[in-house]
C-alpha cells in the first residue's frame, strides 16, 4: 500500500508569481515571546507570516522580533494595521516596503475602534495606488462580494474576506457571503479574521477557500505551539476534502447493505 | 547650542549639537539602524542612505520597526 503525503495531493497556492504549499497563513501578534512565536510558526508548516509597523519605543529597548523569524522559510507580509484611511494605508505599505525589501502588503483600513471593521470605500482607493506603485496587494475586506470583484479588477493578488470581527474566535458569521466571493473570484481567496477553531479554518477550506489566515486563535490558545499544529492539520484536510470532492448530502441513506437482515422476512 | 528635533511625536533637545547623519543619531540613540525604517518630513528614508542623511534642526523624524501583528 502506498502512502501519500498531503502536500503531494494537495495544489499549490499561487498568489502573484509565487507558489506556496501551505495554505495556512499565521499572523505574529499577540504571542506570549518571540520563542513561543517562532516555534508556533514552525509548528504551523506556514510559509507566510504577517507582520506589523509601529513606531519604534525611544525610551526603552526594542525587541527585534523580525531576528525570530527565518526570512529564508517564511515569506513576510507586512499589513498597514493602524490605518484609518488610504492615504495612512499607503504610507505604511511605503514604509513597510522600506524596512523589508519586498513589496507584498495586507491592506487592512479599519477606522472603527470597537469591531475593527474594514473600509471599503478607503481600501478599494488604497489598492488602486498601490498596485499602480508595483505593489503585490492583499486586501483585507469585509464579505462583501461586489468589492471583492472591484479589488481583483484593479489589480490585487487576493481577496482577504473575514469570517467574523477580527480577534473575535467566532468563526464563519459571513459564510453564506464568503461562498459567493469564492464562486465567483479568479484570484485567491483567503479567508481572514475571527477564526477561532480548526473547526473554522477546516470549514473554510472544504467551502474552496485557497488558504486561511489565523493569529488570535493560536497565539492566546493555552498551547499555541500545539494550536498551530491543529490548525496546519484543519487547513490541510479542509483542503483535502475540498478537492477530493465532498460526498452530497441527503436527507438519509443507509451506509450497511439493507439486504441480509437476521430476520425472515414477511 | 541646543537645536531640537522631533522624534517619534516627542521633542528631543541636543545641547551639544546635532549628531550630524541619522545613522549617527540611532547609534547615539542605541538604535539597530538594521532593524528600523526611517521617515524625515514624511519622506522615507532608505537604510542605505541613513550614514549619508544629514539632520537639521526642527526636523521631524519616525523611526519605525516591525512588530507582531495579524
Amino acid at each position: 500500500m502506498r502512502c501519500l503525503e498531503i502536500l503531494d495531493i494537495m495544489q499549490k497556492l499561487k498568489i502573484a508569481d509565487k507558489e506556496f504549499d501551505s495554505r495556512l497563513f499565521v499572523g505574529t501578534g499577540k504571542f506570549a515571546s518571540n520563542q513561543v512565536m517562532a516555534e508556533a510558526i514552525e509548528a504551523s508548516g506556514t510559509q507566510m507570516v504577517t507582520v506589523a509597523l509601529r513606531r519604534v519605543d525611544i525610551d526603552n529597548e526594542n525587541d527585534d522580533m523580525l531576528a525570530a523569524i527565518d526570512r529564508t522559510k517564511y515569506q513576510l507580509l507586512p499589513n498597514t494595521s493602524g490605518a484609518r484611511d488610504a492615504d495612512e494605508a499607503v504610507r505604511l505599505s511605503r514604509l513597510a516596503r522600506a524596512a523589508s525589501g519586498i513589496a507584498w502588503v495586507k491592506l487592512e483600513v479599519t477606522p472603527d475602534p470597537y469591531y475593527l471593521l474594514p473600509d471599503g470605500t478607503e481600501t478599494l482607493k488604497a489598492a488602486e495606488i498601490l498596485v499602480k506603485d508595483g505593489f503585490i496587494v492583499l486586501p483585507y475586506i469585509n464579505a462583501d462580494p461586489i468589492l471583492a470583484k472591484k479589488l481583483q479588477d484593479v489589480g490585487c493578488a487576493t481577496v482577504m474576506p473575514l469570517a467574523s470581527p477580527i480577534g473575535s474566535n467566532r468563526g464563519l458569521n459571513t459564510r453564506a457571503a464568503i461562498e459567493i466571493i469564492i464562486e465567483q473570484a479568479t484570484v485567491p481567496v483567503v479567508v481572514d479574521a475571527g477564526l477561532g477553531a480548526p473547526s473554522h479554518a477546516a470549514e473554510a477550506m472544504e467551502m474552496g477557500a485557497d488558504a486561511v489566515l489565523v493569529n488570535t486563535a493560536i497565539a492566546t490558545a493555552t498551547q499555541p505551539i500545539e494550536m498551530a499544529r491543529a490548525f496546519k492539520m484543519a487547513a490541510e484536510a479542509g483542503r483535502i476534502a475540498y478537492e477530493t470532492g465532498l460526498a452530497p448530502k441527503t436527507t438519509a441513506s443507509a451506509s450497511s447493505p439493507l439486504t441480509g437482515f437476521l430476520r425472515d422476512e414477511t | 547650542m541646543s537645536v531640537t528635533l522631533k522624534i517619534n511625536g516627542q521633542g528631543k533637545t541636543f545641547e551639544q549639537g546635532l549628531p550630524q547623519t541619522l545613522a549617527v543619531l540611532l547609534d547615539e540613540m542605541k538604535i539597530d539602524a538594521a532593524t528600523v525604517v526611517a521617515e524625515i518630513d514624511g519622506q522615507i528614508i532608505e537604510r542605505a542612505a541613513f550614514a549619508q542623511t544629514e539632520l537639521k534642526e526642527g526636523q521631524s523624524i519616525e523611526l519605525i520597526r516591525f512588530v507582531g501583528g495579524g
